[in-house]
């Protein structure tokens, strides 16, 4: 394989790991509060919120890869860019951009769409189940919809239930999360690696960062207008570092495979 | 047009095993209170609140669900390749050897955290034990064959490439996380503090008193899942249905839209309509619920 084509599968990795990092801190987790209706947010972990979303993204990519595939969407080329292993050499990327772009379209809307429910379907619970209003104890207004806040939470409680501003928050952080996920299986794909590999090697390297920035977040954080996301530096650089570590593992494996 | 109904088919199965599957998750959780606020249950008797609930929570739903799914569907495929054995026996077998192993984690979980209890006065019911322990294992397996069966669809149907091991690990986080996301917040807030007024969130300072007295008697565990039936089980069983279904039905009718395009802007049409749809039913909430206090300024 050419060394820049290796060297792209590392900034590729990189870029995703990076992405998938900075997403979960767009995530609105509430952990153990939040199914009490004490906190703001979904009530489970951070890792596990980001990872279930990157997922349903990483099943669609894999799906619209298979569909490339066997022929059922047009685009020529994809399929032996892949099996020579030059779809991410600079002539491959320009002859196969569409392909690239609609798996990584694919990883984008899997992503978006379970975050989506996994936002929605709770506050069902928490206003028809529980009887509780949607409100954020972080701000005063909701900064998208300009509704007040402060007096629709529970005295004792840092709010309840996800609020507009944290749904439109999580999306933006499913956004990144599946762009990442798409991105770093199909860096692997196109190193060589078999689907499975692929998948499972995309699904470590997720955990990683998703892991490492939920360290960064330690408990809950609302979203973009939480005080907690002005640590995201950290994550950036942190995930950056592990993300490209284990770029040159995949590519070390990838030049020795081949 | 005959591979099209087929796929329509297979996709109504898949969405009706994910819905089972997470109202069983849910459902398993509760009677484990492996849901959150698992800590709850952690951390009553450290302040003066002995309860006769079943306590196995060692890791995160998503995990637990992870490990079971993926580990029911290695079984089933080894005994599908090894022994060509028909699939759906096989896949009957992998997640009854799963849910027997769930169950042994169950109990040396339960064991393990309770006597940690000692020292605040904490016993250890050994009647609880041995009328939970089946209900987890039973609930787990419903959950297992459900996940692995539509992960096995997903993968030779639908045409998925992913090996459908991996696709049940993938499936039974997601699971997990679905579980853990909506039905452990009408465990954790409902039904462990049934005794706050319907409404309300649960102020910090009440955390750990969780209730000690059922219908009849003490509460047991088994208690739980009959009240949460009602709306944590089916509701997280509509979500993961939901996000089963609505992946692959906009992928399935509008693949050949636009070169695979149509897809994408179906889904993202649709995530639209859900921030529409929780938009409404926030201010539907905000104008007949009300402030909790007056504005002072």
């Amino acid at each position: 394989m050419e060394p820049l084509t290796l060297l792209i599968i590392v900034a590729c990795i990189g870029l995703g790991g990076l992405l998938v990092g900075l997403g979960v801190h767009f995530v609105p987790v509430g952990g153990a509060p939040a199914a009490m209706a004490q906190a703001t947010g979904i009530g489970t972990g951070t890792t596990m919120l980001a990872a279930s979303s990157g997922f349903l993204g990483l099943i669609s990519a894999g799906l619209v890869t298979a569909e490339i595939t066997n022929g059922k969407i047009s685009y020529p080329g994809f399929t032996n860019a892949v099996d020579s292993q030059t779809l991410l050499s600079i002539s491959g990327i320009t002859s196969n951009i569409g392909a690239i772009a609609i798996i990584i379209a694919a990883g984008v809307i899997g992503a978006m769409l379970m975050i989506s429910i996994l936002c929605v379907v709770p506050n069902v619970l928490y206003i028809f189940g529980l009887g509780v209003p949607l409100a954020s104890a972080k701000v005063k207004f909701d900064p998208l919809t300009g509704d007040r806040q402060d007096i629709y939470v529970t005295r004792g409680t840092e709010g309840h239930g996800t609020p507009s501003v944290a749904v439109i928050s999580s999306l933006i952080g499913g956004l990144l999360a599946g762009i990442g996920g798409a991105l770093t299986y199909l860096a692997l794909l196109a190193g060589g690696f078999s689907i499975a590999t692929a998948a499972f090697a995309a699904i470590g390297i997720f955990f990683v960062n998703s892991v490492l920035a939920s360290y960064n977040i330690a408990g809950t954080i609302e979203g973009f207008h939480d005080p907690k996301f002005k640590r995201w530096p950290r994550a950036f650089v942190g995930c950056l570092i592990a993300s490209v570590v284990l770029g040159i593992w995949a590519a070390a494996i990838m030049f020795l495979g081949a | 047009m005959e591979d099209l109904a087929l796929n329509l088919g297979t996709l109504a199965l898949m969405g009706a095993c994910a819905t089972i599957a997470g109202a069983a998750e849910d459902l398993e959780s509760d009677f484990g209170s492996q849901s959150n606020a698992n800590s709850q249950v952690q951390l009553a008797p450290q302040v003066g609140y002995l309860h006769r609930i079943y306590n196995k929570a060692i890791c995160g739903e998503p995990v637990a669900y992870g490990l079971l799914a993926a580990t029911g569907s290695a079984i089933a495929l080894a005994l599908a390749t090894a022994f060509s054995l028909n699939i759906v026996i096989s896949l009957a077998l992998g997640a009854t050897i799963a849910a027997l192993m769930y169950g042994v984690y169950a109990t040396t979980a339960y064991m393990g955290r309770i006597t940690g209890q000692k020292r605040f006065g904490q016993p250890v019911y050994l009647d609880v034990l041995l009328i939970t322990t089946p209900s987890i294992i039973a609930h787990a397996f419903i959950a297992t064959i459900s996940i692995a069966t539509f992960s096995y669809l997903l993968s030779a149907i639908i045409g998925q490439p992913f090996p459908f091991p991996i696709l049940a690990l993938l499936w039974g986080v997601m699971t997990g996380g679905m579980g853990s996301a909506v039905g452990d917040v009408h465990y954790g807030a409902e039904r462990q503090y049934q005794a706050k007024p319907f409404g309300m969130g649960l102020p910090i300072a009440s955390s750990g008193k969780i209730i000690q007295k059922g219908e009849v008697g003490l509460r047991c565990s088994t208690d739980i899942a009959g009240f949460c039936v009602k709306h944590g089980g089916p509701l997280t069983g509509l979500g993961l249905g939901l996000t089963v279904f609505i992946d692959l039905w906009r992928h399935i009718i509008f693949i050949n839209v636009a070169n695979g395009w149509g897809a994408m802007i179906m889904g993202l049409f649709i995530v639209v309509l859900i921030v529409a749809f929780n938009r409404g039913i926030e201010i539907w909430a905000r104008k007949n619920y009300g402030p909790y206090k007056k504005a002072e300024d």
